[in-house]
């Protein structure tokens, strides 16, 4: 029997290889996945590694502490066997960009660099400050985008804003540190970090000798309470594994492409075996009629599935190698803040998890078939013709499918309308019931594909005369073929129409959040959160005819009852909307609260709170309204005197301004940038610029998850050429009498596209109700008050792009249906 | 003069030279038509008959335009079909060439009725309404016109495929072995119409056959034996395509 399996396989195998590639695509994901992570995983523990060795002993701040005592360095270099320890300075200063103005979102991280062994610094051009206070080094991404070269004058900000010089002397390359790397780092000697930081005490204590458990002792024995002592092996496992959390993130979100993706190769696997079992009807009954049992048939299959399914995960291994290579490769050419130089290599575990998914999907998805198998009456091999398939609605398909539909819908509708918005149980009810429904649509499948080819065929059936007929005959022809294989590609285009409506109804109900909240064109804020804005800046703003409204809003924290909260107040025209109580004019002893913190409080409108003020003692204030949370109010916002008198003179935290209306924006916006002019840290934001960069990281977003799901929709095509490619090999009689009665080889061509086309146009039509209806659900279940938005020229591409990639799976089946010789065809088959 | 003399005036339908078929290459060769002269006259019934592997069935592909030659001429009418292109070919079998195959002539998506008019919608022609009805009623079909293949009987299936080559009026039908899967009642039925279709329409019609039967039937058989045209006789009787036949094997 296994002799006759292989021999099939052989027989076969042109056949095999598509379905084999399916498996190898989900399967080379999944691997290429494991690959990259645990590369750029070894990447990293490489690097601090080779860091942490020059590290004896490390001494950290814990807990509630953020820095050292600098005493603590004097104490630890008298242990006895400690050959050299220096400390580390980690702090603040805003390196100034050519235009003056401080450079990025957050201020520029400026560290000391030590001399002697124990410098971990990786300096990539020129070299270190030394001992040089007038000399810097950069970090060679921030001197790349801001222009700057060796050899160069910087301008940096120290703590009190003072602009200072430094020639530029070395570009280093920041390595695994993740903040380092966000915000843009300075190297100086430990002297200079100290006075541009104003840090007073030390981030680390890096400690040199040898035997370091020894070490490590003695330190913490003279260090005491509240500081961490680390041997360089322990340091470097602790940034490994911090390095590593980030990793396991981004590998749960690609293994779950590759889930979606092993999922459309098994549909498409189940569909070829059904298909090979039905052409194989006749061999598989005569192998019964000479005494081979319903097991043996069964297991026939079985084993045919399980070879299949190693051989493509073992290619499927080698491909995610070279995936995860390639990627790797790209990765380093974009000069991605990540260690992409790690040897690449394919570890057991991602062997074992590769070969086993590849063998389960496979061998699961030929179960059924299998079964099926078992079922061919041994006269079957009698019969000249295989007997056409016909279809039938049955009561229990329709019942069952209802059943799920309605249970789908419904749970959805659940998540959506009943339950609170933007509550994860919201999200995961709604997607729960995407699951119902998409095994109802699964069941009811085959019912719809006659009406819905004749729907999308409708064009097809006027433009293209003859083969467009009778290409829409056969694409409803065999409807549980047609079912599953446009099935394939639901899965990946309703995903996509989900995402992108998704995407769309964000972008739209933000922006509308925006400008019902922030109805204004200019926001000023500072890099930091505990730097401000001197007060001038705003009342230099207010009263220019440019402007129509300025708002500046102080803000603090306070203690209420044991919370720690933002108090502030505002001066200019705002209206928050009110959500209970009135805000009218605040009075003394008067207080609004965001809703959100006033939950986190357990207070309501009528209740009082009590503030623990800077200057006037604990203070009880009335609640007298509620706003909502997005306002720019702060959490707790009293009248503008109160405010005065409860903490004195504090400096501004934001400025909202807005231009006068028919005024050009360059001009409204040159005299806000006048008004910060002698302030580099002050950043001024428009909201159009607001709105573009997050445009721009939706888009970003968009893009990556479209580009990741394409994996899906490839695997489907592969099983709609693979259908196609079978049921040509089913008609070969049918087309070459077509092609004796005049179609023309074109012709031909033209009918298997149309073909591919209508189940293309089904698979994708079926997708876009889908996402569509699901991406309204999950919106509503994710974001409070969501504005529904269809992009309809996104939905309208991916139809446009199915149908076109139909037509694309067609093309090798077609062209060998059309070649086929028209006497060789009729004669055999 | 009788309309049966005039057509037997008129050019031959098809006519074919000196040809030749060559199967495989090396030790594989076989010379499939080796040399063939012959002629096919319009508006008569011609059977082509000979043991099996003789070469009827290459003969037949061959004039038709289905395979090509080795070496040698075909004209069908006025056109000669060597080094006709594919195309060029395709649209010669949809404008003149009819077929009836011995077994799977029917596309079984479409009814009787569909199959029928299938050429002429492939050349996007309209169907002689008259002619169609006059088929249908000779074919004796008219309530069968709704069915699809597999609801038909073998011996109506092949009357819709006579009623398609018919419908198109080609300069040409052929036929291979059409009565070749049916008992001999449902064959008789398929052959009468055939003849009647020659007597009545004035259609031409080559057919391949093995059957001094169904050979009996043409005015005309002509014999092949290893790829070569080795007898000619003209208004058989079956006991004179038997004779024939016996004296050629012997
Ligand atoms: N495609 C082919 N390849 C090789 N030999 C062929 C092929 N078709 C037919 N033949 C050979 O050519 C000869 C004539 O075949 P055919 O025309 O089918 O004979 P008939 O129809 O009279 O039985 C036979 O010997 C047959 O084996
Ligand atoms: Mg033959």
């Amino acid at each position: 029997m296994l002799r006759t399996t292989l021999a099939g396989l052989r027989a076969y195998r042109l056949r095999l290889l598509l379905t084999s590639l399916a498996i190898t695509l989900g399967v080379g994901f999944i691997a290429g996945t494991f690959v990259l992570t645990d590369t750029v995983r070894a990447g990293f523990s490489q690097r601090v590694t080779a860091e942490a060795d020059k590290v004896g002993v490390a001494v950290l701040p814990k807990g509630e502490r953020s820095s050292l005592p600098v005493r603590l360095l004097e104490r630890v270099r008298a242990v006895p066997g400690v050959l050299d320890a220096q400390g580390l300075v980690r702090g603040k200063a805003p390196l100034l960009g050519k235009d003056g103005r401080a450079v990025g979102d957050l201020a520029t991280t400026a560290i000391s660099i030590v001399p002697g062994p124990l410098d971990r610094a990786t300096i990539v051009s020129g070299t270190g400050p030394g001992s040089d206070d007038r000399t810097a080094v950069l970090d060679k991404n921030t001197a790349r985008t801001h222009g700057f070269r060796v050899g160069d004058t910087i301008t940096v900000l120290d703590s009190g804003r003072r602009e200072h010089r430094f020639r530029l002397v070395g570009l280093l390359d920041p390595g695994v540190d993740q903040e380092l790397a966000y915000t843009g780092a300075l190297g100086f000697t430990t002297a200079t970090a100290q006075r541009m930081t104003g840090e007073k005490g030390f981030h680390e204590i890096d400690v040199a000798g040898a035997d370091p458990a020894r070490l490590k002792q003695a330190v913490a024995a003279v260090a005491g309470p509240g500081v961490e002592v680390l041997t360089g092996e322990e340091l470097a496992a602790d940034l490994a594994s911090r390095a590593g959390v980030q990793m396991e993130a981004l590998t749960v979100a690609l293994l779950m492409f590759g889930l979606v993706a092993m999922l459309v190769a098994a549909l498409v696997i189940y569909n070829t075996f059904n298909i090979l079992v039905a052409q194989r009807t006749r061999e598989l009954a005569l192998l019964r009629c000479i005494g081979a049992t319903r097991g043996q048939v069964f297991g026939s299959i079985l084993i045919e599935s399980v070879v299949v399914g190693l051989v493509s995960a073992v290619l499927g291994l080698l491909a995610g190698y070279g995936l995860g290579a390639v990627t790797l490769r790209v990765l380093t050419a974009l000069e991605a803040p990540l260690p992409t130089d790690a040897p690449v290599t394919l570890s057991a575990p991602a062997i074992v998890a590769g070969l086993t998914i590849g063998l389960l999907v496979t061998v699961g998805a030929a179960l059924l078939p299998a079964r099926t198998a078992t079922h061919v009456a041994p006269i079957a091999a009698l019969r000249t013709q295989a007997e056409q398939r016909t279809f039938r609605a049955g009561l229990l398909r329709v019942l069952s499918a209802a059943l799920f539909l309605l249970a789908g819908l419904g749970t959805a509708a659940v998540g959506a309308l009943v339950m609170p918005p933007g509550q994860q149980v919201s999200l995961v009810v709604v997607m729960g019931g995407g699951v119902l429904t998409f095994l109802g649509v699964l069941i009811i499948g085959p019912v719809l594909v006659k009406p819905l080819s004749a729907l999308v065929g409708w064009i097809p059936r006027k433009l293209f005369g003859v083969p467009g007929r009778l290409a829409v005959d056969n694409a409803g022809r065999n409807p549980r073929r047609a079912a599953t294989t446009t099935v394939a590609l639901t899965i990946g285009v309703t995903l996509m129409t989900l995402i992108s409506v998704v995407t769309a109804s964000t972008r739209v109900t933000v922006a509308d959040k925006l400008d019902e909240q922030f109805p204004i064109d200019y926001l000023l804020v500072t890099q930091e959160r505990d730097a401000s804005i001197p007060r001038s800046v705003g009342e230099s703003l207010r009263g220019r005819p440019e402007l129509t409204s300025v708002v500046q809003i102080r803000d603090t924290r306070a203690g209420v009852g044991g919370h720690r909260v933002e108090v502030g107040t505002f001066s200019g025209p705002i209206s928050p909307d009110v959500t209970a109580g009135a805000m009218g004019d605040l009075g003394p002893g008067q207080v609004a609260i965001a809703a959100p913190t006033a939950q986190r409080l357990g207070v309501r409108a009528g209740d009082t709170v009590a503030v623990r003020t800077k200057a006037a003692g604990t203070v009880s204030l009335e609640v007298v309204a509620l706003f909502g949370g997005e306002s720019p109010l702060p959490a707790l916002t009293v009248a503008e005197p109160e405010f005065d008198r409860y903490f004195g003179a504090v400096p501004d935290s934001r400025v909202l301004i807005n231009a006068a209306d028919g005024v050009p924006a360059d001009r409204a916006r040159g005299v806000v940038d006048a008004a910060v002019a002698g302030h580099p840290t002050i950043k001024v934001s428009s909201s159009t610029e607001v709105r573009g960069q997050f445009d721009e990281t939706l888009d970003m977003m968009l893009l990556i998850i479209t580009g990741l799901l394409g994996l899906a929709i490839l695997i489907s095509l592969l099983g709609i050429a693979n259908t196609l490619s079978l049921s040509v090999h089913e008609r070969t009689r049918e087309s070459a009498l077509l092609r004796a009665l005049g179609l023309t080889g074109a012709q031909l061509r033209r009918m298997l596209s149309v073909e591919a086309l209508v189940l293309g146009l089904i698979g994708a039509l079926v997708g876009v109700a889908l996402g569509g209806v699901f991406g309204w659900a999950a919106i509503r279940a994710m974001l409070d008050g969501a504005v529904f938005s269809a992009p309809l020229g996104q939905i309208a591409l991916f139809v446009a792009l199915s149908g076109l990639a139909g037509v694309l799976a067609a093309v090798l089946p077609a062209r060998r249906a059309a070649r086929a010789s028209i006497v060789e065809s009729l004669t055999t088959g | 003069m009788t309309l049966t003399e005039t057509r037997r005036q008129a050019p031959p339908a098809v006519v074919a030279r000196a040809l030749t078929k060559i199967y495989g290459q090396g030790d594989a060769r076989v010379h499939a038509l080796r040399g063939v002269d012959v002629a096919f006259a319009t508006g008569a019934f011609t059977a082509i008959m000979g043991p099996s592997g003789s070469g009827k069935s290459t003969l037949m592909h061959c004039l038709a335009g289905l395979d090509t030659a080795t070496s040698g001429t075909v004209h069908v009418g006025d056109v000669e079909l060597t080094g006709l292109s594919d195309k060029r070919l395709t649209l010669l079998r949809r404008e003149r060439i009819g077929f009836v195959f011995q077994a799977f002539n029917l596309l079984p998506t479409l009814t009787a009725e569909q199959n029928i008019r299938l050429p002429l919608e492939i050349a996007a022609r309209q169907a002689d309404q008259v002619l169609f009805d006059r088929v249908i009623e000779t074919v004796g079909l008219a309530d069968r016109l709704g069915h699809r293949p597999a609801e038909l009987s073998g011996g109506q299936q092949q009357r819709v495929a006579v009623a398609r080559a018919l419908i198109s009026k080609p300069q040409v039908i052929f036929a291979d072995e059409p009565t070749g899967n049916l008992d001999s009642r449902s064959g008789a039925e398929v052959l009468s119409f055939l003849r009647a279709s020659v007597r009545e329409l004035g259609q031409t019609i080559v057919m391949v056959t093995h059957d001094p039967v169904a050979a009996a039937y043409a005015d005309r058989v002509v014999f092949l034996r290893d790829g070569e045209l080795v007898s000619d006789l003209a208004a058989p009787t079956p006991q004179s395509v038997l004779d024939t036949l016996m004296r050629l094997e012997g």
